[in-house]
């Protein structure tokens, strides 16, 4: 004997009472239960072999608001042609539209329908709009709307030969929409059916167990319902760290069991530290506005503090002061080096730890700061980023140091297997690295340029002692290390891409 | 970074190697003068080069770089000598220009064969010294000429615009220079360099026939070299002396090259005026010479080479030597070499010879101690809290733009940094709050599933006379509730959870706020400073960004607690 409860039992007899087979839409509306509820009665009525359960597909065909404002108004075609039988027969193109209340853009298409359907004549020569003879009797476009107007769930396959081929044209207007629905249908089979007739199955059972069944014991004689537990829940979104600062977490607690500490500083800088300390060029193409972003108001930063400093790097970039350079052999402006920009690289932060009375030797540093290019945010491209720079002073470090730290990185940090070194250029280091890191399943990657300070950056910092200097391209490693292949997803405005995305 | 289209086969040609169109081989050895493959066009056989130097425009040409490549690839190594014969060209320039265009540099060029492809290559090489080494023409500008339609000596001087009228490269009618900075292509784009002077520059030869209008345009008579153009004058004018000079010789080496035979110019700079010389024969193709200490080569690599592998890697890299002793090496950069500005220009250099991968790495044993930086330790258990009370982490840009922030917040502005250059509409400055990115946020994602609550810690940057680049950023911290039942109640409750948890005592002060509904919001208060603010978002806001349901907020200035609280951490 089958057991059957009571919302079971209410479908079963549903099905019955609609000829042994009912939609799940018509159980929610006759039984008042939500979706959920008759689908996983349905399921356990279905184990039971009580019931079979069908989906149908079929293509329903729907009207689009235009189409709907259409069928009550008329295919604006009509009400030009009625405009223009209103005026005896011809008139002004504009005047008639005016009159048919069309609105100017859509004269056009009105009047290439008209055409068409062969309604009326028209002469762009004087704007004359004629109708024809014949008299313009009521398309088949026209009676499908009016078909359509109040029904719902209207099946396409159903429709008449004409009114088929007349949808596909009404589609193109984009007047109606065909679209696929599933309708889930439930029928009752005869061990259903047998079970109904016994009628004697049905049994009151407890789904929540409540704080007053368990005081006062009324548990022991209530049967507790058993859950259909394959059954889908609602889901439960976590408060979680976003991908990319998780990420950023990470790198910056393997910096710092690499012995670094972080140095920190403001996104609007001076010229100075961003340019002028770095050895770059008061005309070089990078402080172009295409390059950085300038800021408005205040235009200039206060570099009165850094006196000395800048006087050396003046000298520096106009014949290399005592660093054994030419310079670049150009006047320098001091009015440019005072100008604000929003920081181009995090290696300004580098420039200022160099500077800082606080500088030890050896020491190791690193930041990871927000940086601002004035780009058009695209699949590879945003306007502000994160940087991931650093830089080692020591005594009597060298290039082969430099090759150690880089490898050391690609290792740490990006997991790579091999490392591969190619010459780079920075207007502030000289020799300069490129990182190339081998990963398994990736293949070789570009992950970041380094190189040693030049002594046109150390020197007039007050700096004598080799400066290596590094940077990594920190996006990528992330587009990567999380799979996504759009940088924009960095700054990702989906909070269900955020609430979905793994942690590990 | 400059890009520069190559014929791939005349590079394979020029190096005797036949790459069989693997781009990986090509990159290898372009890797020796930092430079990569970025495109490879079958069709016409051209490889668009990058190069990430923008002090080596010797590069910018296929001859320029096969000489380059020469040393790596064991063919030739040491420098490549140029030869210059004289001749009786001058050049006068006049006073004014000296505050206009100063300087100027010309070479001529005879007997060489212009195919079209040398052409090309001429105008590539020309239009990419122009754009990136000239700095838009503003440093450095070239001119070529067919010189047998020229009578020297050339005059280059300053004329009044509306006085003089030719007819520009490209055009059929003669027109004066405001003219030709209106209607002319180039006028247009680079107009800007000589407008703000009354005087123009302008090039005569000795017949009064206009070379050109630098740095905008040729004349169409005198400026257009054909394949049957035999004999060249090549001027390059601007700013820089050195640039000028160094221009000149990237082109002219070309051209030798090419079969032609070099000869020189004087330039006359006029007497009672500022030019500190006053006669200067140019192209000049002699030799620098630089000392290279070969003890501070080898600590700057970590390597040990003796003074003559330092020199067989010199020679490889294209350079010479005159002279040696064990510790120093006097080392003779040719002329196309514009960017070795130190030694440690030659001593990278020697290592890319050497091969950097042949370069044993080394990880520095340092006794250093890694720190994060002092308010990390608090971010992370405001963060930690946040995540607790079922709060996601969201990441927005600091830029926006003042809609975003004010308009669409109801509010009237509050001081703000703004982007003089902005690229794109919706980010034109800096934002100085944090609550609007997350209403903005809120308002992307209506179509997902509530109940939703969200946080961001990060910085807003405020206007400040105070500091060194007059802004101060500080570290806020923002969280926002919208369900159809949210309101202050929820919020608050969980501003009090997390400043508990901080151990922080705080009160509430009531007022008044166009963002938010008047008698739900409140400031945030902690020994009695304002740290920030607390509310239900007005339904004037909801409106302006087509929010459905009701949104609780507060906006905390963390960085006073960081401050506060730092103090507390460091005597843990």
């Amino acid at each position: 004997m089958v057991e059957l409860r009571v919302q079971e039992q209410q479908i079963l007899q549903s099905i019955e009472n609609n000829g042994g087979k009912a939609s799940v839409e018509q159980l929610i509306v006759t039984l008042n239960l939500s979706d959920a509820a008759v689908m996983r009665n349905a399921l356990t009525l279905q184990e039971k072999n009580l019931i079979s359960i069908h989906a149908v597909t079929q293509s329903i065909i729907k009207l689009t608001d235009e189409g709907k404002l259409y069928a009550q108004t008329g295919l604006p075609e009509r009400r030009l042609i009625l405009a223009v039988a209103e005026m005896d027969g011809q008139a002004d193109l504009k005047i008639a539209a005016e009159k048919a209340a069309i609105q100017e853009q859509f004269i056009q298409i009105a009047l290439g329908w008209v055409i068409r359907k062969k309604w009326a004549s028209y002469s762009g020569k004087n704007n004359l709009l004629k109708l024809s003879e014949v008299s313009a009797t009521e398309g088949c476009d026209e009676g499908l709307l009016k078909f359509l107007v109040n029904r719902e769930h209207v099946s396409f396959d159903e429709l008449s030969v004409e009114f088929k081929d007349e949808a596909e044209q009404l589609k193109k207007r984009k007047l109606v929409i065909i679209e696929l629905k599933t309708t889930r249908f439930l029928q009752i089979t005869q061990e259903g059916k047998v079970s109904l007739a016994e009628g004697k199955t049905v049994q009151q059972e407890i789904t929540q167990l409540t704080p007053e069944l368990i005081i006062t014991g009324k548990w022991r004689v209530a049967k507790l319902q058993k859950y259909n537990i394959d059954a889908p829940v609602a889901k439960t979104w976590s408060g979680k760290k976003h991908p990319y600062l998780s990420f950023l977490d990470k790198v910056r607690e393997k910096l710092v069991i690499l012995g670094f500490q972080e140095m920190t500083g403001t996104s609007v800088e001076t010229s100075l530290f961003n340019f002028d300390a770095l050895n770059i060029p008061q005309d070089h193409p990078a402080r172009e506005i295409n390059d950085i972003y300038y800021i408005k108001d205040p235009k200039y930063g206060d570099i009165n503090s850094y006196g000395a400093i800048v006087e050396r790097i003046k000298e520096t970039h106009e014949n290399g002061w005592q660093t054994g350079s030419t310079g670049w052999g150009y006047k320098y402006d001091f009015e440019a080096a005072q100008k604000l920009i929003l920081r181009g690289h995090g290696t300004c932060l580098s420039a200022r730890a160099l500077e800082s009375k606080d500088l030890q030797v050896p020491s190791k540093h690193f930041s990871i700061a927000r940086v601002y290019r004035p780009e058009v945010v695209d699949r590879t491209h945003l306007s502000e980023f994160n940087q991931i720079e650093g830089i080692i002073v020591g005594s009597d470090l060298n290039l082969r140091d430099l090759l150690g730290v880089l490898g050391k990185f690609a290792m740490e940090i990006a997991g790579a297997s091999k490392v591969r070194f190619k010459p780079d250029y920075f207007p502030f280091t000289e020799p300069s690295v490129e990182l190339s890191a081998y990963k398994d399943g990736y293949g070789w990657i570009e992950f970041g340029g380094s190189g040693i300070f030049r002594p046109e950056v150390t020197q007039p910092l007050g700096v004598s002692v080799p400066v290596i200097a590094w940077g990594l391209g920190v996006d990528r490693l992330f587009m990567m290390h999380s799979g996504i292949d759009d940088i924009r997803m960095i700054f990702c405005p989906e909070l269900d891409w955020l609430r979905k995305k793994q942690v590990i | 970074m400059p890009t520069i289209d190559i014929d791939y086969k005349e590079l394979q040609q020029l190096l005797n190697i036949n790459f069989n169109g693997n781009m990986e081989k090509l990159d290898d050895v372009l890797a020796y003068v930092k430079a990569e493959v970025k495109s490879y066009n079958k069709h016409d056989e051209t490889v668009n080069i990058e190069f990430k130097d923008t002090n080596r425009p010797d590069l910018w040409c296929v001859e320029g770089l096969a000489r380059a490549l020469q040393g790596y690839i064991g063919h030739k190594t040491g420098l490549k000598q140029y030869c210059i014969a004289k001749s009786d060209v001058e050049v006068f320039v006049s006073k004014e220009l000296y505050d206009i265009r100063p300087y100027i540099a010309c070479a001529i060029i005879k007997d060489i064969h212009l195919s079209d492809f040398i052409i090309r290559g001429l105008m590539h090489l020309q239009e990419k010294l122009d754009q990136t080494y000239g700095r838009s023409r503003k440093k450095a500008s070239i001119g070529i000429y067919n010189l047998d339609l020229i009578t020297p000596p050339i005059e280059y001087t300053s004329v009044n615009p509306k006085d003089v009228a030719f007819v520009p490269l490209g055009f059929t009618e003669k027109m004066n220079l405001y003219q030709v900075l209106e209607k002319h292509p180039k006028g247009c784009e680079y107009g800007h360099i000589v407008k703000q002077h009354p005087l123009y520059p302008m090039l005569f030869d000795a017949d009064g026939k206009i070379l050109s209008f630098p740095p905008i345009i040729n004349s169409n008579d005198l400026g257009k070299v054909t394949e049957e153009s035999k004999n060249l004058l090549i001027e390059v004018t601007g700013t820089s002396q050195k640039t000028v000079q160094n221009t000149l010789t990237i082109v002219t080496t070309m051209l030798i090259d090419r079969g032609g035979k070099a000869y020189d110019t004087t330039i006359h700079y006029p007497d009672n005026s500022n030019y500190t010389e006053k006669q200067v024969t140019t192209p000049n193709f002699n030799s620098q010479q630089l000392t290279l200490n070969v003890e501070y080569t080898n600590k700057l690599l970590g390597l040990n080479l003796t003074p003559e592998h330092i020199k067989e890697l010199l020679k490889i890299a294209g350079l010479d030597i005159k002279g040696m002793s064990k510790t120093e090496i006097a080392v003779l950069i040719p002329c196309y070499r514009t960017d070795i500005l130190h030694q440690v220009d030659l001593i990278e250099d020697v290592a890319i010879a050497y091969g950097y991968n042949n370069i044993t790495p080394n990880w520095p044993q340092l006794p250093t101690t890694g720190k994060q930086k002092p308010d990390q330790q608090l971010i992370n258990y405001a963060r930690d809290l946040m995540i607790g009370l079922g709060y996601q982490e969201i990441l927005n840009t600091t830029l926006t733009n003042p809609e975003t922030l004010f308009s669409k917040m109801n509010t009237p502005p509050t001081p703000f940094i703004e982007i003089q250059n902005p690229k794109i509409i919706t980010m034109t400055c800096l934002r100085n709050q944090l609550l609007p990115s997350l209403i903005e946020f809120l308002s992307n994602n209506q179509s997902t599933e509530f109940p939703q609550k969200i946080y961001e810690l990060g910085k807003v940057i405020h206007p400040n006379q105070m500091y060194e680049t007059k802004t101060r950023e500080e570290e806020h911290l923002v969280a926002v509730t919208t369900h159809p039942t949210a309101n202050f109640s929820e919020i608050k409750s969980v501003l009090d959870n997390f400043l508990s948890n901080l151990g922080v005592d705080w009160q509430i002060k009531h007022f008044v706020h166009s963002s938010f509904i008047e008698g739900r919001a409140g400031k945030i208060v902690i020994d009695s400073q304002d740290v920030g603010i607390i509310g239900e978002i007005s339904p004037q806001v909801l409106e302006n960004w087509k929010l459905e349901n009701p949104v609780a907020s507060f906006e905390l200035d963390i960085q006073q607690i960081i401050d506060k609280k730092s103090l507390t951490l460091k005597t843990q």
